[in-house]
C-alpha cells in the first residue's frame, strides 16, 4: 500500500510571533520555519505503517513556496521515500490544497492519506475533510490511534466526550492527533540519504487549480496585552468588583 | 574615509572597516613578532630556554595571533552571510561589538585569564608602532563597534529569538548541518536537558540508553570514511554535533571525544587490518573507547612517560600507572601510550597499544587481570567519571601494536591533536552557549526592583557580550574545521580555537552564574553545573598556558 502525506512549512512553533505593523499579516521575516508537528506525526505514522510491513511507499507532498522543499527533505530524513513540491506564492487556502491533493490522489492512488488535523499557523483544521469530500473516500479525523485490518481501517477518534471508534474503508483519509504518536529525529545517516531522494517539481496550474485566496484578511492584531490587578481592602470589595465591575457573579 | 555611520551604528561599511582593521592588526602583529623573536634568538636561533623566560611575551604574542586570527573569521562570516543574503541586523551588531571589543583590548591588554592581562609594551612593541596600527578605520571600530546601545539591541533580539532560534546570529552553515543541528538539539532537549543536572549531582552514568540514542542517529561514526561504516563526514559536522550535544551537557558532548581520538589514530597510524576491524564498530557505537595516555608524573609533559609495554611471546604485558583516564570502565578499548623501547628515553621509544578490555560497573570496574583503579571525583566534567588505573602485567595480543612498528606512538598521538583541538573548542562553544542560555532565561524571569533583571545594563551587557564572544570562538573553530576538511595544517588554527573558546566559556559561565545572584551559587541551579564543566575546558586537551606556548612556538619558528 502507498501513504500519502501532506506536510505544510509553517512558523517554529517556537517562535514568538509578532504581527506586522501595519496589521496585514504576521511577520515572517528572517523567522525559523519548520515541519507543522500535526503533519511530523503523520510522517511518523506512515512510517510505522511501512516498518509494520503494511505500506509500502510513503510519498510526501508540501505545497507552498520553494523553501518548502526543506520540509519535505525533513520528512524524507525521517524516512518518507519521494517528495512532490507543488509550487505556490503566498496565502494557500484549504479549499485551494485539498483540490491540489485530489489530483495528487488521482496520479498517486494511494490506499492511505494521512494529514495533520490542523496547521499551526491558520489554524483550519479543513484541508483533510474537504480531501474525503472531493475524493469521496471514508475519513478518519483526530485519530489517537490507527489499525489497518485487511481492507479496513480501524481508527479511534479523539472527540469532546472521550474516544470514538471507527472502522473505514480503504482508501481512506486520515487526521492525526496529538497522541498518534511520538515523531522520531532525523538520525545523521537518514539526513544524508535524504538529500538523494527525489522531489517532483509543479506548480498549481499542473494539477489545474487556481490557488488564489478566496477570502480577505482585513486586519491581523496582537492579544489584547493582560492588564494589571487590584489589590482590594476586603472581602466585601472583591464581591462587588466581581459582581459590579467584572460581571462574573 | 567617510562616515555614513549614526553615533550606534556602522551599518554598511562594517565590513569594509573590519579589513581595514584587520590588515593594520596583521601590520602589528608582525612587529610584535619580530620583537618577541628578539629577544628569544640567540646565536640565530629560537632558545627553548628563553621561550620559557619569556613566557609572558611569548605567550601574549600566541594571544594577539588569536585575536587577529578571531577577528579576521568574523569578517569572512560577515562577507559570506552577506553574499547568501543572511547578514541581518543581530549578525551586524554581534561584528560590530566583536570589534569594538577586541580591538580595545589589543590595544589596551588581552585577558589570557581573569588575572594576566598582556599588554603591547610586554611583546616589546614600541609605543609609536601601535599608535600606527591605530589607523581611522581601528579608532571607529573601537569607539562606534560597541556601543551601549548596539548591545541593548543586540540583546532585545535575544529575547524575541530565545527558543526559536538555535544560535544567536546565524552560524553560517549549510542546510545539512542546519539539520544536524536541529536533530541533536530536539534530541538533546528530550533525553539530556532533563536529566544531566541530576547525573552531575549524583555523580551518575550517562545512561546506556543516551549512548544508544547517540548511536543510532549516528554520532560516532560522523567522521569515520563510508568504506569504515562512518558517514565520512567534515569536521565541521562533528563541530555542530559536539556543540550541541555539549549545549546539553558536556558529559555527553564528550562521549564521541574519544571515539573521534581513537579513529584518527586508527585512521592515521593503524594497518589495514586494524581499520578493518575496530573503525566500523567504533562508527556503530558498538565500542567504546577511552584513552589512556596520561601518568601521574606525566601531563603534558609527555617524552617522559612510563608505562612499560613488554612483548613476550605473542602478547605485550603492561606494567605501570595512568591516571585522569575518562570513561575507562565502561570503555572496550583502550588506546594505550606505552614506552616498548626502554633505551629511548624520549617520544622515540613510544607505542600506541590498541588494548581491548572488557566492560566493567561501578562494583567491579575492571574486571580483567592485571588492571585495576580507583575513581578520581571531580568537580565537574562527571557523567563518565574519571579514574586512574594500574597495570600490572595486563596483555594485549601482540597484533594489536598500532601501525605494527614500534616507536611511533607519539608521532601517532600528534597527529591527533588538530582534530581534537577542534572538537574541544566545539565542546567549549557548547558549554558556552549553554551559560548563555541559562543566563538569558533567568534574567528575563527573575524580577528586581519591579523589572526583570534583564532591564538592567550590567547584566544585558554580560548576556551581549557571551552572546559575541560565542560567536568569535565559533567562527574561530569552523574556520580551523573547513581547513582541516581541505587537508590544510591547522595546528595552529586549532589550538587558537581551543584557547579562546575554554576562556569563552569559562567566562561565559562565571557571568551567567553571576547573574543568578544566590540562586547561581546554590547546587539546585543548573548554572552551578555549567560553572563546574566550563572549568575543565581550560585544563584538559592543552592547558590555556601549553596551548598558548605550543602556539607561540609555531609562530616563532615561522619565518617572518
Amino acid at each position: 500500500m502507498k501513504i500519502l502525506v501532506p506536510v505544510k512549512r509553517v512558523v517554529d512553533y517556537n517562535v514568538k510571533i509578532r504581527v506586522k505593523p501595519d496589521g496585514s499579516g504576521v511577520d515572517l521575516a528572517n523567522v525559523k520555519m519548520s515541519m507543522n508537528p500535526f503533519d511530523e506525526i503523520a510522517v511518523e505514522e506512515a512510517i510505522r505503517l511501512k516498518e509494520k510491513g503494511v505500506a509500502t511507499e510513503i510519498v510526501v507532498v508540501s505545497i507552498g513556496p520553494a523553501q518548502a522543499a526543506e520540509t519535505l527533505r525533513t520528512a524524507l530524513a525521517m524516512g518518507a521515500d519521494r517528495g512532490l513540491l507543488v509550487k505556490v506564492e503566498g496565502a494557500v487556502e484549504p479549499l485551494a490544497v485539498a483540490k491540489i491533493l485530489k489530483g495528487v490522489v488521482e496520479a498517486e492512488k494511494p490506499g492511505l492519506v494521512i494529514l495533520g488535523k490542523q496547521a499551526i499557523d491558520d489554524d483550519c483544521a479543513q484541508t483533510g475533510q474537504m480531501l474525503a469530500a472531493l475524493t469521496g473516500y471514508a475519513q478518519g479525523t483526530f485519530a489517537s490511534k490507527i489499525a489497518v485490518e485487511g481492507e479496513t481501517l480501524a481508527v479511534t477518534r479523539e472527540v469532546d466526550g472521550g474516544l470514538q471508534s471507527v472502522v473505514l474503508t480503504l482508501p481512506a483519509i486520515v487526521t492525526t492527533d496529538l497522541r498518534l504518536n511520538e515523531p522520531r529525529y532525523a538520525s545523521l545517516p537518514n539526513i544524508m540519504k535524504a538529500k538523494k531522494k527525489p522531489i517532483a517539481e509543479s506548480v498549481a496550474a499542473d494539477w489545474g487549480v487556481d490557488p488564489a485566496p478566496r477570502l480577505e484578511v482585513l486586519t491581523t492584531r496582537e492579544p489584547p496585552v493582560r492588564k494589571a490587578g487590584v489589590k482590594v481592602a476586603s472581602v466585601a470589595d472583591l464581591v462587588s468588583k466581581l459582581k459590579n465591575e467584572a460581571g462574573v457573579i | 574615509m567617510s562616515i555614513a555611520a549614526t553615533a550606534d551604528r556602522i551599518d554598511s561599511n562594517l565590513i569594509t572597516l573590519g579589513r581595514e582593521a584587520v590588515a593594520a592588526l596583521d601590520g602589528l602583529f608582525a612587529v610584535a613578532k619580530g620583537a618577541v623573536r628578539a629577544r628569544v634568538v640567540v646565536d640565530g636561533r629560537i632558545s627553548a630556554a628563553r621561550v620559557d623566560e619569556e613566557q609572558r611575551a611569548t605567550h601574549g604574542l600566541a594571544w594577539l595571533a588569536t585575536y587577529v586570527e578571531a577577528l579576521r573569521e568574523m569578517v569572512d562570516y560577515g562577507e559570506r552571510l552577506t553574499a547568501a543574503g543572511t547578514f541581518g541586523e543581530v549578525e551586524h551588531d554581534i561584528v560590530a561589538i566583536a570589534f569594538g571589543e577586541y580591538l580595545a583590548q589589543v590595544f589596551g591588554g588581552i585577558p589570557m585569564n581573569q588575572g594576566e592581562i598582556v599588554r603591547l609594551a610586554d611583546l616589546g612593541v614600541p609605543a609609536e608602532a601601535a599608535a600606527r596600527a591605530r589607523v581611522p578605520a581601528v579608532e571607529q571600530l573601537i569607539t562606534q563597534g560597541s556601543t551601549p546601545a548596539t548591545r541593548a539591541r543586540l540583546v532585545a533580539a535575544m529575547a524575541r529569538l530565545e527558543g526559536a532560534a538555535s544560535t544567536y546570529g546565524e552560524a553560517g552553515l549549510d542546510e545539512t548541518l542546519d539539520q544536524f543541528r536541529h536533530e541533536m538539539r530536539k534530541l538533546a532537549l528530550d533525553a539530556v536537558v532533563p536529566h544531566a543536572h541530576e547525573w552531575h549531582l549524583k555523580n551518575e552514568y550517562i545512561p546506556m540508553a543516551v549512548v544508544e540514542q547517540m548511536a543510532e542517529m549516528g554520532v560516532f561514526g560522523l567522521t569515520i570514511p563510508e568504506e569504515y561504516g562512518g558517514l565520512g563526514l567534515g569536521k565541521e559536522s562533528m563541530c555542530v554535533v559536539s556543540e550541541e550535544l555539549s549545549r546539553a551537557y558536556i558529559g555527553v558532548g564528550s562521549l564521541g571525544t574519544r571515539s573521534e581520538i581513537a579513529a584518527e589514530l586508527i585512521l592515521g597510524g593503524g594497518t589495514e587490518a586494524q581499520k578493518a576491524e575496530w573503525l566500523p564498530r567504533i562508527a556503530s557505537g558498538e565500542v567504546l573507547p577511552t584513552a589512556v595516555f596520561t601518568e601521574p608524573n606525566t601531563g603534558s609533559d609527555l617524552a617522559s612517560l612510563k608505562t612499560r609495554a613488554v612483548k613476550q611471546g605473542d602478547a605485550w604485558v603492561v606494567t605501570g600507572n595512568k591516571t585522569w583516564i575518562t570513561h575507562p570502565v565502561r570503555a572496550d578499548l583502550m588506546t594505550l601510550l606505552v614506552r616498548t623501547d626502554p633505551d629511548q628515553p624520549g617520544y622515540k621509544g613510544l607505542s600506541m597499544l590498541l588494548a581491548p578490555k572488557p566492560r566493567g560497573s561501578d562494583a567491579e570496574p575492571f574486571p580483567a587481570a592485571g588492571m585495576s583503579g580507583g575513581e578520581i571525583e571531580v568537580l565537574g566534567y562527571r557523567g563518565m567519571k574519571e579514574y586512574e588505573i594500574a597495570f600490572d602485567g595486563f596483555t594485549v595480543p601482540a597484533d594489536n601494536l598500532l601501525g605494527g612498528v614500534e616507536g611511533q606512538g607519539f608521532k601517532q598521538l600528534m597527529q591527533t591533536f588538530e582534530s581534537a583541538r577542534i572538537q574541544t573548542a566545539a565542546r567549549a562553544i557548547g558549554v558556552a552557549q549553554s551559560a548563555l542560555d541559562l543566563g538569558l532565561r533567568y534574567a528575563q524571569e527573575r524580577i528586581q526592583f519591579g523589572k526583570p533583571l534583564i532591564a538592567f545594563p550590567r547584566v544585558s551587557d554580560k548576556l551581549a557580550l557571551m552572546a559575541v564572544e560565542v560567536m568569535v570562538a565559533r567562527q574561530l573553530t569552523y574556520f580551523a574545521a573547513r581547513q582541516k576538511d581541505q587537508g590544510k595544517r591547522c595546528d595552529l588554527e586549532a589550538g587558537m580555537a581551543k584557547l579562546l573558546g575554554a576562556r569563552v566559556a569559562w567566562t561565559a559561565a562565571d557571568n551567567a552564574l553571576q547573574i543568578h545572584g544566590g540562586n547561581g551559587f546554590a547546587l539546585e541551579y543548573p548554572i552551578s553545573r555549567v560553572l563546574c564543566d566550563a572549568r575543565i575546558l581550560n585544563i584538559f586537551e592543552g592547558a590555556a598556558e601549553i596551548q598558548a606556548q605550543v602556539i607561540a612556538r609555531r609562530l616563532l619558528d615561522e619565518p617572518s
